[in-house]
């Protein structure tokens, strides 16, 4: 990797000012940004490790809701009494990611800001993969790429496992700048690249994601993750629900997608299928069909219009404790 | 002469590893922890591009970097880059950064040729050449009987084309060296490999000096799989850079992605068959076409027809090149891929039939199939061995209960199914080795071979039979292998390294025990035929007399030193194995998860009980790997590999691992044929039997390797019309 100046500010305000000169990069639990500096895809002249700073770290229960600092590890969130309680789909995302050792290191900033798996782009040719005007992604190997938003460029698939349920809970995310605070709604972390000069996040240069925030809710909520290893693997399909019920019949519903887009990606067409129903099989079905029908796989993912159909069914049947595929 | 005893204290028994805890605490040095005084990194520069041409390379930046110490180009201007992860040059530097950081001063002006990586690429009309002569070599087919004729005679007929990926080792300790030359004359290096004679023997040739002035020293070793047999350019080049800067030590390991790139692979398979039976499930015929490849090395041929009885057959095969890292022998080379299509086409033939897969094969097992026996000239005939293995293996899975026909295995998404297949392998061992043997005064005793213990337990089990002869527990033994100046030793390919070593050892124990009887005998006032050797004690007419540690007292200030050779009777070839599968397939997402296996194998006498378990361990995990997860994948456009990690190259973790049962198939007539290798065997048959199951439960058959959510949900939907 290339050579760079190092700094561990023990404060976010330290922190802040270390941040500000160009090519800096932060450096959390460093199970992403590592990676990439190995191999030359990123070359930070400055890397500012944000771990030292305490005031990061720190998860917090109220009435209002939970707010989870930005440097809280996934091993320290999955040990939350109360995440485990209210936010089941946050809970099992969690879970989930990766293994154990690098749950104990990688944070929730760290997952929520991380860069695209996408091999093409891991391989060093940049972000949409484009060469000589062709995307290599498009004419190559895209059994993990997307399945919607296909027409465009950005064929990579956000790889975040937990803002698809922050997304879906209606989660906050808080951003510190040169120019103070600013709070945004989980899913505007995020953007669909129009040229290459473009990153697909939208924290801006010198900014540092704090906290992210998430409301108190009674909502049942669960997520479903389609893969194909048990151990240390990637989601082929996730799906996160938050179902607000009235009766026995669903009042309000979110339904989020991951990793079969460039971004988390709510899916409207399934809340519409869903709202005013009792749940159950028939309508959890017509649900998961009714989210994929945008979608336009490439040559090699059309499995994962499967998998989605199946994530989103699984997500809302599991929210009111129906696992039906672990019976066998 | 030497024999097997009759009724061992230590043979068969399970004593762990001699180096276990060193190696489970991190103690244990392996040659890539090795860093000698004044150590040099060196790191490889290689092939970004799958074919290209150096018009021009130039080094003088990167020699004057901080810390470079010495370069060495391996393909100068003018020569072809084959593959992504050819080698072009190395660099020498006081730390690893420095050399990694000059690596990327070479500047190389290259001419980017079109490639073909995959075989598709390849097999087209219009397709660049790897090599002059075209892409695809196809051998003329190798015709048995009529096979075309009793075909068209057949009552059941069943056409597939199944394929299996290239896959890589995936060594978790890289392919390398650490090399000091002493001048031209002398090197001594630290080496990961399977064959510490061949290092040297390579290290030697490229010297120009003897073999007997090169010292290759593997105390342990972190995996070769086949891919580990020689010095390599990485090597050869450490060494000369080690001369060309005064003899400092120069390290170069290979990272993982090398790994993946250059260090070898096992070849793809894929088989279009026709195989035909009568009503009653005997085969008449098979006629397949196969191609595969070895990217830029060949050897992609497979043995097919595979185990079973085929009067009539015709099989041709054809090599493929693309522009990617050569094969390597890898465990069974080439037996895994022709025992998935054999077993798979088999399957689907019972399936038609209505036939029990199980009765199946017991049908068409050869009427006599002969392996040797214990002597040379004696035979023992292999189909009721493989009755007895598949009658225990069907018992162990609970195949009588458990076992439904394809398509009736519930009716929830997740569906359970059972798989078996069998396969064959030789395993015997080289007689030209030699072991020597030494009893000293202090009463130690060491022997030494130039043998390594390739992770079969080598050391463990040459420390066994030798305290089996002194009456010694293993501990008491010094176990000297991993050494290229010892007696010569066998390397570790082909399951031999046992069948080879264990004779010698056996006789040079026997040896120095007559010389030790021979020379304590006056001292104990009585003839050598009364002295025997146990618990640690020397025995006079069956009296315990005397301890171990007071008797080698008496023989003064010399040792007893005697190097043993093999001979014949004590070691085998040829075995058979058979394995079941348990798998549960969730319908909707097409995730498999295997639930157990069970392993039958047999392999002769069998030393240390627990060592030949750990590799039926591993044979099965790598089978697992290779039925589920393992691909190599390449990018037709860019000509790279997408995958050269251990994450989107996809490899089974401790929740992806099933229950897996391990029992050995050893009758008295087994051990009577003496030492066979197990290391090849049990890894052959997990990835069809796997796939076998997964049809089983899925009623259809999923034609691609491995069983990934992707190739299932495929298969599914091609069922349903859906493809």
């Amino acid at each position: 990797m290339k050579a760079f100046d190092y700094a561990a500010p023990t404060s976010v305000a330290d922190a802040l000012k270390l941040m500000e000169p160009p090519h800096t990069a932060a450096l959390s639990g460093g199970t992403d940004l590592i990676n990439r500096m190995k191999d030359y895809v990123s070359s930070p002249e400055r890397v500012v490790y944000l771990k030292d700073i305490d005031a990061l770290e720190s998860i917090e229960s109220s009435s209002k809701g939970v707010s989870i600092g930005a440097g809280a590890t996934l091993a320290a969130l999955l040990e939350h009494g109360e995440i485990k309680k209210t936010y089941p789909s946050l809970w099992k995302a969690a879970y989930e990611v990766a293994t154990p050792q690098i749950r104990n290191m990688a944070t929730v900033g760290g997952n929520l800001l991380q860069r695209p798996r996408c091999w093409y782009y891991r391989a060093g040719n940049g972000l949409l993969a484009l060469k000589d005007g062709k995307s290599l992604v498009r004419e190559g190997d895209n059994r993990f790429h997307a399945i919607f938003m296909t027409d465009g460029d950005a064929l990579f698939v956000n790889p975040s496992s937990l803002a698809v349920p922050l997304i879906a809970l209606g989660a906050k995310a808080t951003i510190l700048g040169p120019k103070g605070e600013r709070t945004v709604p989980v899913a505007e972390l995020y953007r669909v690249p129009k040229g290459s000069q473009e990153r697909e996040l939208t924290v801006q240069h010198g900014e540092i994601l704090t906290k992210v925030v998430v409301p108190a809710t009674h909502a049942k909520n669960a997520s479903y993750e389609a893969r194909h290893k048990q151990a240390h693997d990637w989601p082929l399909a996730l799906a996160s629900v938050a179902l607000e019920m009235d009766g026995q019949k669903v009042g309000s519903a979110r339904v989020v997608l991951g990793a079969v887009a460039p971004v988390p990606l709510r899916s409207e067409a399934a809340e519409k299928a869903i709202e005013g129903k009792a749940l159950n099989h028939e309508s959890a079905t017509a649900a998961g069909d009714a989210a994929v029908k945008d979608a336009k796989p490439l040559s090699m993912n059309a499995y994962k219009v499967q998998l989605t159909k199946v994530a989103v069914k699984r997500a809302l049947l599991a929210a009111v404790g129906d696992r039906y595929w672990e019976e066998g | 002469m030497a024999a097997w005893p009759k009724e061992p204290r230590l043979i068969g028994t399970k004593v762990p590893r001699l180096d276990g805890l060193a190696k489970a605490s991190g103690k244990a040095k392996y040659p890539s922890d090795v860093r000698p005084e004044g150590t040099l990194f060196g790191v490889v520069l290689y092939s970004p591009h799958a074919n290209a041409t150096v018009k021009s390379i130039d080094t003088a930046a990167a020699e004057k970097m901080p810390g470079v110490k010495g370069i060495v180009v391996i393909a100068g201007q003018g020569k072809k880059l084959r593959f992504q992860g050819d080698d072009i040059a190395i660099v020498a530097a006081e730390t690893e950064e420095q050399a990694r950081d000059a690596v990327r001063a070479i500047k190389v002006d290259y001419e980017v040729l079109p490639h073909c990586v995959t075989e598709s690429q390849s097999m087209d009309e219009k397709a660049p050449q790897v090599f002059d002569g075209g892409n695809v070599r196809k051998a003329r087919a190798i015709v048995k009987g009529k096979p075309e004729e009793a075909l068209e005679k057949a009552d059941v007929v069943v056409e597939g084309t199944y394929s299996l990926p290239v896959i890589t080792h995936v060594c978790l300790e890289p392919h390398g060296l650490t090399a000091q030359a002493e001048g031209s004359s002398k090197i001594t290096a630290w080496a990961s490999t399977q064959a510490v004679t061949v290092v040297a023997g390579e290290l030697a040739g490229s010297f120009n000096i003897s073999p007997a002035d090169v010292t290759v020293l593997t105390e342990v070793m972190g995996g070769g799989f086949g891919s580990k047999f020689g010095a390599d350019i990485w090597g050869r080049t450490a060494a000369e850079l080690s001369k060309k800067c005064g003899g400092r030590p120069v390290k170069v390991f290979l990272d993982r992605a090398q790994e993946h790139l250059a260090a070898g692979n096992r070849p793809s398979a894929t088989g279009h068959v026709k195989l035909g039976a009568s009503k009653d499930g005997k085969l008449v015929a098979m006629i397949a076409e196969t191609y595969g490849t070895g990217g830029v090395r060949g050897g992609s041929n497979f043995p097919l027809p595979y185990v079973y009885d085929l009067k009539n057959s015709s099989r041709a095969h054809a090599e493929v090149s693309v522009n990617a890292g050569g094969a390597r022998a890898m465990r069974a080379p080439g037996h895994p891929q022709g025992c998935a299509i054999m077993e798979a086409a088999l399957d689907d033939l019972a399936a038609k039939l209505g036939m029990d897969p199980v009765e199946i094969r017991v049908k068409n097992l050869a009427e006599v199939d002969n392996v040797r026996g214990g002597r040379q000239g004696e035979t023992i005939n292999r189909t009721p061995m493989y009755e007895a293995q598949l009658k225990l293996g069907a018992e162990l899975i609970g195949w009588r209960d458990k076992y439904k026909p394809r398509g009736e295995n519930g009716k929830g998404v997740v569906k359970r199914g059972l798989g078996v297949a069998l396969h064959q392998w030789g395993g015997g061992g080289a007689a030209d080795k030699q072991v020597s043997c030494t009893i000293n005064p202090d009463g130690s005793v060491e022997i030494k071979s130039a043998t390594q213990d390739i992770g079969t337990g080598a050391r463990t089990i040459l420390a066994m039979i030798t305290a089996e002869v002194l009456g010694l527990k293993p501990t008491d033994i010094k176990s000297n292998i991993g050494n290229s100046t010892f007696p010569p030793g066998q390397s570790s390919g082909g399951s031999t390294t046992t069948p080879s070593m264990s004779p010698p050892c056996l006789a040079a124990a026997t040896q120095a025990r007559a010389a030790f009887f021979n020379k304590i005998a006056p001292a104990l006032s009585t003839d050598a035929e009364t002295l025997s050797l146990k618990d640690g004690q020397v025995w006079v007419n069956g009296e315990p007399t005397m301890s171990w540690k007071d008797a080698c007292r008496k023989l003064g200030m010399a040792s007893i030193s005697e190097t043993g050779k093999f001979a014949d009777g004590l070691s085998s070839v040829g075995v058979g194995g058979c394995q079941f599968a348990e798998v549960e397939v969730d319908t909707e997402t097409g995730v498999v998860r295997v639930k157990k296996i069970v392993a039958i194998q047999d392999s002769g006498l069998i030393i240390d009980k627990l060592t030949w378990e750990s590799q039926v361990y591993g044979g099965v995990i790598g089978g697992l790997n290779y039925g589920l997860f393992e691909e190599r994948v390449m990018d037709p456009t860019t000509g790279v590999m997408l995958n050269p990690d251990m994450e989107l190259y996809k490899l089974a973790g401790a929740s992806d691992i099933p229950e897996i049962i391990v029992r050995a198939y050893e009758t008295e007539e087994m051990k009577n044929r003496g030492v066979i290798g197990v290391g090849e065997p049990p890894t052959i048959a997990t990835a069809a039997a796997i796939a076998n199951a997964v049809a089983n439960a899925i009623g259809v058959r999923v034609p691609d390797w491995p069983m990934s959510p992707r190739n299932v949900l495929n298969a599914l939907a091609s069922k349903e019309g859906k493809a």
